[in-house]
């Protein structure tokens, strides 16, 4: 086995020699071992250290046992603390009850047999640190998620960049020539005007292919003009390609947003409408993007498809494409301090993104 | 007297192809060429050009803002915005900054008529026009 973090004990107790026995119990395991002789020194400790296990005496003066685990857990930092105690009185069930209800994880009685305490602690020790390494691969895992979403994006914007300004120009060349030759048909003859036309048509619909991926890549109006115009094209283009009716409704008075909230408001409802598009079976979607109050924008995408299958009560991705497009908005609402609420019934779903914002919205009455 | 044209993108390719199209008009001639919105303006305020074909993604300042300059200096002097994105709400914006007319690049057939209405029958003075018309909507 490598080598483990140590994690911290509090054993408190207002007898010395109790502290020492406990002491001479647990060494064997490697921790940190911190001692406190009253409940006020033990809250001392839990505020400055992180703290894995309490071991207490039920019975102390001034603070005893309950009160300290009472006043632990009323402070959201210490929830996790597995809590143990000690009594070689208070030995019924309903003081076993009181202490449970505290939220202690064991209630052990005096004579204390030193393997088992041993055994217990390590077993309270080894779960706070497989927490603490989860949390940490959590937080690094968000991290990585929310610097490959970026960076998706980033690239996203690079190719749709390259392909306006590499075939952008060609396609544009290529029409300004066709116009040039087809105001010269007469000397051309029929046969040659008819391919020139039908040459016209191919480069309108080369045009018309770019430009459809280029604008799923990173619609060009989002970093021009604003957030609201690229989702009014978005949602023009959406409607003709899919047949989805799409109603759109933005509350003028938004604005200009911060480009990190621009780009992800853009494609939560850029993904929201291609659920409804492959999963919902709805012909219609409205989009409402309004602020709810003074610095809080509400993106809301409603159908009136199937809706969504539940687990316990809460609405889950049907297919793998859905469920990536699902934690994908909400880790970009994490990023921006947001939330994602999800209501869905057989009549439909509806998405609700609220988004935080520095700038102040007046809602217009 | 002929029709003066500044040409404002940034690919050398397009400039090169409104040329030859712009070109082929005998009353008309290209009288500067710019491929960023910044100096546009300033060639716009040098040269008095009677006429602005002007892209809208550009490096640095957009078509939108570019427009919005010049039209501050001389806004009887049409422009004509000449897009890969041309929309209803691009076209809203640019009203709004006193473009006249929004073309798409990949359609360009109906743009030399457009200019032809733009500049109207045979009056291509634009000192004349800039004092008579008001400015913009």
């Amino acid at each position: 086995m490598g080598e483990q973090e140590k994690v911290n004990i509090l054993m408190v107790d207002d007898q010395p020699g109790k502290l020492m026995t406990y002491e001479a119990i647990l060494n064997e395991l490697g921790e940190n071992l911190i001692k406190a002789r009253s409940g006020k020194e033990a809250l001392d400790h839990l505020l400055k250290t992180d703290i894995a296990v309490v071991l207490m005496d039920v019975s102390m003066p001034e603070l005893d046992g309950f009160e300290l685990a009472d006043m632990i857990r009323q402070h959201p930092r210490f929830q996790k603390i597995a809590i143990i105690f000690i009594s070689a009185v208070h030995l019924t069930d309903l003081d076993r009850l009181n202490a449970y209800q505290r939220g202690a994880v064991e209630y052990i009685s005096v004579p204390v047999v030193p393997e088992l305490l041993r055994a217990k602690v390590r077993v309270f020790a080894d779960l706070h640190r497989k927490t603490q390494q989860l949390e940490m691969l959590n937080r690094d895992l968000r991290t990585l998620s929310a610097r490959l979403m970026a960076m998706q994006d980033e690239e996203r914007r690079r190719i749709a960049r390259d392909l306006h300004d590499g075939i952008g120009p060609l396609i544009a060349a290529l029409s300004m020539n066709n116009g040039l030759l087809a105001q010269q048909t007469k000397k051309l003859g029929p046969e040659v005007s008819e391919v020139l036309q039908q040459n016209n048509q191919l480069v309108e619909q080369l045009s018309k292919e770019t430009r459809t991926i280029s604008h799923l890549l990173h619609p060009p109006l989002l970093d021009e003009i604003g957030l609201l115009p690229a989702i009014r094209m978005f949602a023009e283009g959406f409607a003709e390609r899919s047949s989805v009716k799409v109603t759109v409704e933005l509350s003028p008075e938004i604005g200009r947003l911060p480009p990190n909230v621009e780009i992800s408001v853009f494609r939560i409802v850029q993904e929201c409408l291609t659920n409804v598009y492959r999963h919902s079976g709805s012909k219609t979607a409205r989009i409402k993007i309004e602020p709810s109050q003074e610095k809080l924008l509400t993106v809301q995408v409603c159908d009136e498809g199937k809706g969504m299958p539940r687990t316990n009560g809460v609405p889950v991705a049907a297919g793998s494409n859905h469920g990536v497009g699902l934690s994908g908005m909400r880790e970009r609402l994490r990023e921006l301090g947001g939330t994602l609420d999800i209501q869905s019934s057989e009549h439909g779903t509806t998405v609700i993104a609220a988004v935080p914002v520095s700038k102040t919205m007046v809602k217009s009455l | 007297m002929r029709t003066r044209f500044l040409i404002v993108d940034d690919s050398e390719l397009v400039r090169k192809s409104l040329r030859t199209v712009l070109q082929a008009n005998p009353e008309w001639e290209i009288c500067g060429e710019a491929a960023d919105g910044e100096s546009a303006v300033a060639l716009f305020k040098e040269l008095h050009p009677n006429i602005v074909i002007l892209d809208f993604q550009m490096p640095g300042i957009n078509g939108i803002e570019t427009a919005r300059r010049m039209s501050e200096i001389a806004p009887a002097v049409p422009i004509v915005l000449f897009t890969q994105h041309a929309s209803s709400d691009l076209e809203k914006h640019a009203r709004e900054v006193g473009i006249r007319s929004v073309v798409s690049k990949t359609n360009a057939f109906p743009m030399v008529g457009m200019i032809e209405a733009l500049l109207g029958p045979t009056d291509p003075d634009p000192g004349a026009k800039e004092s008579a018309s008001p400015v913009k909507e």
